[in-house]
């Protein structure tokens, strides 16, 4: 068996544009559900509003595709009237973090048992390119076509500080070590929080100087830091650099967590 | 192992010319009938998943497969008796 079998392939090719990396990191967590021996009929995939949400059409078990910025709310739903089953959210950043953004902190202080993966292409793509809760400073969209001046979340803190069993970053150029956290963080009992900064050429790369889809891939591997490096820079008091963001798994705890299987 | 590229699903976003150790997709110039530049195959035999997969009995490397947003690589096997090209590198 490989994570192939879990696509519908009769749905493919999917709607997302080419280069966006929603297809890489729906793959990625694919590979990590492929190896927990996780029955199809018992693994549920729930998901609210946007590009990112169209995920789990394209996949072959039974999923909620709701209404924008509540998919965490209808998985904890799912979860606590059935936690026997395997519970994984696709969100947006837009989804998650803007209009969702009280179910995500509250699905964290409660710690449910389910696993996150937010596709954060800082932008909400779906709907043309208005800027997001996590459009980095100084950026262009449509609702800020002066550069974003807000300062963005920083979504891992926020789950950290609300909660969160286990929280890691990772970008769609680091398939292998996503793959890796997604499947430690399926592992891990209570709320698993998986955010992964994406390219979307449509509506930021266009905006933002990134003319090729590899030039943005390119951005997001050069300005990964991973963590061990960042806690050894801070260990020597040396300068952390501004304009990089932080890799890797920034937590794992073992915190009373609700709606794990008996 | 052939490495293939599905054209039917394969959208020409290059990303997997960038992510290979070997090199082995190049940039594709001819476009097909969906209007797509499909990369070209480079002399894919030098592939570790294409030489070692079926010596180890599971999935090697295959970086360029989970990168690949729209599912379009994939590993067929040899037809009976078809002969295999082997590609030394130094
Ligand atoms: C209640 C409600 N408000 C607004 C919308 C319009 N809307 C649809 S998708 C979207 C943003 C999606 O952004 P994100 O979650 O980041 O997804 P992306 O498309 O970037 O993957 C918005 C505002 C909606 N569908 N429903
Ligand atoms: S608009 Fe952006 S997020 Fe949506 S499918 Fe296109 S590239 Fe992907
Ligand atoms: S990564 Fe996939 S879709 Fe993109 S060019 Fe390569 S084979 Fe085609
Ligand atoms: S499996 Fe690895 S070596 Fe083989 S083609 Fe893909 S990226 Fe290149
Ligand atoms: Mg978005």
């Amino acid at each position: 068996m490989s994570y192939d079998d879990w696509f519908r392939k009769d749905r493919l090719p999917h709607i997302f544009c080419a280069g966006c990396g929603n297809g890489t990191i729906i793959n990625c967590t694919l590979a990590a559900i492929d190896q927990m021996n996780w029955k199809k009929e018992e693994t549920i995939f729930v998901s609210g509003i946007g590009c990112s949400s169209r995920a789990p059409g394209y996949i072959l078990t039974d999923s909620l595709h709701t209404t924008h910025g509540r998919a965490i709310a209808f998985a904890t739903g799912v979860k606590m009237a059935k936690p026997d089953f395997n519970v994984v959210v696709f969100t947006g950043d837009g989804d998650m973090a803007a209009i969702g953004g009280n179910h995500f902190i509250h699905a964290c202080r409660r710690n449910i048992d389910m696993t996150v993966v937010c596709m954060n292409n800082q932008i909400y793509g779906m709907t043309g390119g208005q800027g997001s809760p996590t459009t980095p400073k100084g950026c262009l969209s449509s609702t800020t076509p002066y550069g974003c001046a807000e300062t963005p979340f920083d979504l891992c803190e926020l789950a950290t500080a609300a909660g969160a069993n286990f929280v890691a970053r990772w970008t769609s150029y680091h398939v292998k070590e996503l793959e890796k956290s997604v499947k430690a963080g399926l592992e891990t009992p209570g709320f698993s929080f998986i955010e992964v900064l994406t390219q979307c050429p449509t509506a930021f790369g266009r905006r933002n100087k990134f003319r090729q889809v590899i030039d943005h891939v390119e951005f997001l591997k050069s300005h990964s830091l991973l963590k061990a490096k960042r806690d050894r820079l801070v260990e020597k008091h040396e300068h952390v650099p501004e304009d990089m963001f932080v890799v890797g798994e920034l937590t794992r705890r073992n915190r009373p967590a609700l709606g794990v299987k008996p | 192992m052939k490495l293939v590229i599905d054209e039917i699903r394969c959208k020409g976003c290059n990303l997997c010319t960038k992510v290979c150790p070997y090199k082995i997709f190049r940039e594709g110039k001819k476009l097909n009938r969906r209007g797509i530049a499909v990369p070209e195959l480079d002399r894919p035999e030098r592939c570790t998943n294409c030489r070692l997969r079926n010596l180890y009995g599971r999935q090697l490397c295959g970086v360029c497969q989970l990168t690949c947003p729209d599912q379009a690589i994939h590993w067929i096997d040899e037809e009976p008796y078809e002969p295999h090209k082997v590609a030394i590198e130094y």
